[in-house]
């Protein structure tokens, strides 16, 4: 009779990917491994009397190495190896070497054969490991989405189903608002040759048109929208409140995959979700009518975040929804602030920086922000400011989110600049950048136009841009990320990040999100992109010939991943007083801790590579 | 049997004796018993493997529960069997055959071999059948002769199964179970034996010392 094997058992259940395996398949392959006390005595007889096979590490420890001695990983135990001969049936080259005696159990190319075939799981896992892919298995999902996700999951085209209703922009105004009275729809879409190129909404006539005392015969591109935000059918219902909360409109077109228009989307159909906390939440602070009230409603942003981020299956929708937040916020604290004080007296833009600009916001990030001014403002202007920049960062605080230490705050002179003044500050930083200065400004060429005038923005991101094309100022920068070092000591074991007592602690923003951050926007600053957000600059970087496909493809898994694994350790250690970035590799599964591996590893290529590219320059 | 078959028998076992100890075969075992007298009490279950320094090959791994209908004392709190998996016994002669096959010309491996043998000697020739394995190995003894000659003062509790694989730096097993007990000794003694005889090809009987 055969044991149940079950201390065996209890292992691999532990070892992805015999995790993926059901009771039976595991229970066989528990019966057929072979365990070997490995030392420095038998390693060489062993290794070539079993190979190729599969080798679980059980326990000690053990470096592989090329066959010309360079040191590929040090083996713990969980840690596989040896399946890229079973797979490519290439004869064993590299060689163990044994630092700790220890337990490998031992699977041979027959058993490895027969459960690969009966689990594509299995055999996934394989392939992907064997392509260093594994960031692209995102096992750790933290909830199924269909089950008990958030109803803004749901896809956009789920939700938009009438055939779209457009006019020509040749069309006349009068023609639209009859067009808008028979539908009863309150927008419509302009289009010529089945492209958008316009929207008109009730607001625009009223505005636009009455408002004006505008001729009714005129054609309607006169006064539409040109060139809108829109959104895509395949995205998600949560896109497209972020889109909207920070765009502050209520009309969006959906294209589909050929861009061309499907329908419209408005915030009523986004109000039907009526069970979703964001929703209720943004619904909640746009209605507020004073700063105490804003402020009273923003005290359940965490407990709500919360919720909704367990439900959640993107990890970067949450950091997208908290600068949405963050934005309404803004806006609304900006108009109590003009209900008091008068309108601004001066065209303006409030500038969002940092985190909230890439919008990968968290609940522990704290404020970057600033003004954008128009030239040449009085001193009475100047002060109406200086009270705008107190009175929104004040108030920003009061509703949850921290004063940057820094200071990098609209609050602060310094962060209120016109935009020959703004460019003055840039430059000094890329023409004579010290560590300090290069490490700040960083935070400011990630911006977004919260609230202010579109065009005045334009000129000013377009200005920046050029001036962080400079090739002295990204040598420097270059140089600076490289002084940051990825957690993988020698042997690609994780190292501690930390000093005293935490110093098994890995900081997984520090030394993972922020690098991987600065290195995008390296790339990005290079090619001249306005655009904060690190997938979407990635997204806009596909093209380029400095980064190639591979290592895009690598940053924006490895990207996400530590998004997502900063969530659940954020979720987990909710209300502690624990780090929130820093994290015990050691407390993770084991598909998590290889993950984990893999990413920093690719982010040490990809550090090296920017230096190669940036550092001899300047 | 006649003065030249013990004769042969006798120099067969010298030479293989003096054979390295890695050539050798190995069974680690361990049994569940009813309680601590191999006079009074029962043998419930037992579980072996075979071991081929270095490999402990699962494929030739047993486990025979040997009682359908057992006293039991206090070994339900020991072991954590219960009166079904008594259920699944089978007949102790089929099993005590087995062993017998394989420990032929093989070491037997356990730890507390003394407590193991007595019991498996009493419950073999219950069953007419006979057991002679080529020598045996004790993992604890081993074990204290090797922290007495380091000078170590030894503790109490410092000679159980786990705290000798724990000094190996093997891993913590949670079950026990003859079987999961079985692999856990097979594995001390591979630890024990690489490391007082790894690197020269050492006979065996200078392991059995």
């Amino acid at each position: 009779m055969q044991p149940d094997f079950a201390e065996l058992n209890r292992f691999l259940l532990d070892c992805p990917p015999f995790d993926q395996l059901s009771q039976e398949q595991r229970q066989w392959a528990a019966g057929q491994i072979k365990a070997a006390y490995l030392n420095e005595h038998n390693v060489d007889e062993l290794f070539r009397a079993h190979s190729p096979a599969l080798y679980i590490v059980r326990s000690g420890g053990f470096d592989l190495l090329t066959p010309d001695g360079a040191l590929i990983e040090r083996l713990e135990s969980h840690d596989l190896f040896g399946f890229p001969s079973l797979l490519t049936g290439r004869g064993v080259v590299n060689k163990l070497e044994v630092i700790e005696d220890g337990i490998v159990y031992i699977l041979s190319a027959d058993v490895f054969d027969q459960l690969r075939q009966h689990s594509r799981a299995f055999e996934h896992y394989f392939i992907r490991a064997h392509e260093q892919r594994l960031l692209s298995q995102q096992g750790q999902r933290a909830a199924p989405a269909n089950a008990y996700g958030d109803s803004l999951q749901r896809l956009v085209s789920e939700v938009v189903t009438r055939t779209p209703i457009g006019l020509a922009s040749t069309a006349t105004i009068q023609e639209a608002a009859q067009c808008m009275r028979d539908e009863k729809i309150s927008s419509v879409l302009v289009v010529d040759d089945e492209r958008l190129v316009g929207i008109l909404t009730d607001r625009d006539l009223r505005n636009r048109v009455v408002a004006q005392g505008l001729d009714y015969g005129i054609h309607v591109n006169a006064v539409m929208t040109q060139a809108p935000a829109t959104i895509r059918g395949q995205q998600t219902l949560l896109d497209a409140l972020t889109l909207m909360t920070q765009e502050n409109i209520h009309h969006l077109p959906v294209l589909d995959e050929q861009d061309r228009p499907m329908g419209m989307l408005t915030n009523t159909d986004l109000m039907r979700q009526q069970k979703s906390e964001p929703v209720m939440l943004i619904s909640a602070l746009n209605k507020a009518q004073s700063r105490q009230a804003l402020v009273d409603e923003a005290q359940h942003i965490p407990d709500y975040m919360h919720s909704f981020a367990l439900r959640m299956n993107d990890a970067a929708a949450v950091g997208r929804l908290l600068a949405s937040l963050t934005d309404t916020m803004t806006r609304k604290l900006i108009d109590f602030y003009e209900r008091e004080h008068g309108v601004a007296p001066a065209a303006y833009v409030w500038l969002a920086f940092g985190s909230q600009g890439r919008e990968d916001q968290t609940l522990s990030s704290d404020q970057d922000n600033g003004l954008l001014l128009a030239n040449d403002l009085n001193e009475q202007q100047l002060a109406w400011f200086a009270g705008l920049g107190d009175y929104v960062c004040e108030g920003l605080a009061d509703c949850g989110v921290p004063k940057c230490p820094g200071n990098i705050m609209a609050s602060n002179p310094d962060c209120r600049r016109t935009r020959a003044g703004w460019l003055e500050r840039f430059t000094s930083w890329t023409e004579s950048p010290t560590p300090k200065a290069l490490m700040y400004c960083q935070i400011f060429f990630d911006s977004r136009n919260v609230q202010g005038n579109k065009r005045l923005y334009q000129a000013y991101r377009e200005d920046v841009a050029r001036l962080g094309q400079s090739e002295f100022f990204l040598g420097n920068l270059a140089r600076l990320q490289a002084n940051v070092q990825v957690p993988l000591g020698l042997f690609n074991r994780f190292r501690g990040t930390e000093s005293g007592k935490d110093s098994d602690l890995v900081d997984i923003k520090r030394h993972g999100l922020a690098l991987i951050n600065d290195i995008v926007r390296l790339y990005s600053l290079h090619a001249g992109l306005t655009e904060p957000r690190t997938l979407a600059r990635l997204h806009l970087l596909e093209a380029s010939k400095l980064l190639n496909r591979k290592d895009n493809q690598a940053l924006a898994e490895a990207w996400q991943f530590l998004t997502q694994l900063r969530l659940q350790h954020q979720l987990a250690v909710w209300g502690t007083e624990q780090p929130k970035n820093a994290l015990d590799p050691d407390d993770l599964s084991t598909l998590s801790r290889r993950q984990l591996k893999s990413a920093f590893r690719i982010l040490k290529d990809c550090q090296q590579g920017v230096s190669l590219k940036f550092g001899r320059t300047g | 049997m006649s003065i030249w078959l013990g004769l042969r028998r006798y120099w067969q076992r010298h030479r293989q004796l003096n054979q390295s100890w890695r050539a050798h075969r190995y069974i680690a075992l361990d049994l569940e018993t009813s309680g601590l007298d191999p006079k009074t009490d029962q043998v419930l279950a037992m579980g072996w493997v075979t071991i081929r320094p270095p490999v402990i090959d699962h494929r030739s791994a047993h486990y025979f529960v040997t009682q359908v209908n057992p006293e039991l004392k206090q070994s339900p709190v020991v072991h954590g069997m219960v009166q079904r998996d008594f259920e699944a016994a089978e007949a102790p002669q089929m099993a005590l055959a087995q062993l017998a096959r394989e420990l032929q010309g093989a070491v037997l491996i356990c730890h507390h071999v003394q407590f193991d043998w007595q019991f498996l000697q009493r419950f073999a020739k219950q069953y007419q059948v006979k057991l002679q394995p080529l020598a045996k190995f004790d993992t604890l003894t081993f074990e204290a002769q090797r922290l007495h000659q380091q000078q170590h003062h030894i503790a109490r509790g410092s000679l159980t199964l786990k705290a000798c694989r724990q000094r190996f730096h093997l891993p913590d097993y949670a079950a026990h179970h003859a079987f999961s007990d079985a692999v856990a000794c097979g594995e001390l003694f591979l630890a024990q034996a690489y490391q007082y005889a790894g690197s020269d090809d050492a006979p065996l009987k200078e392991l059995l010392k």
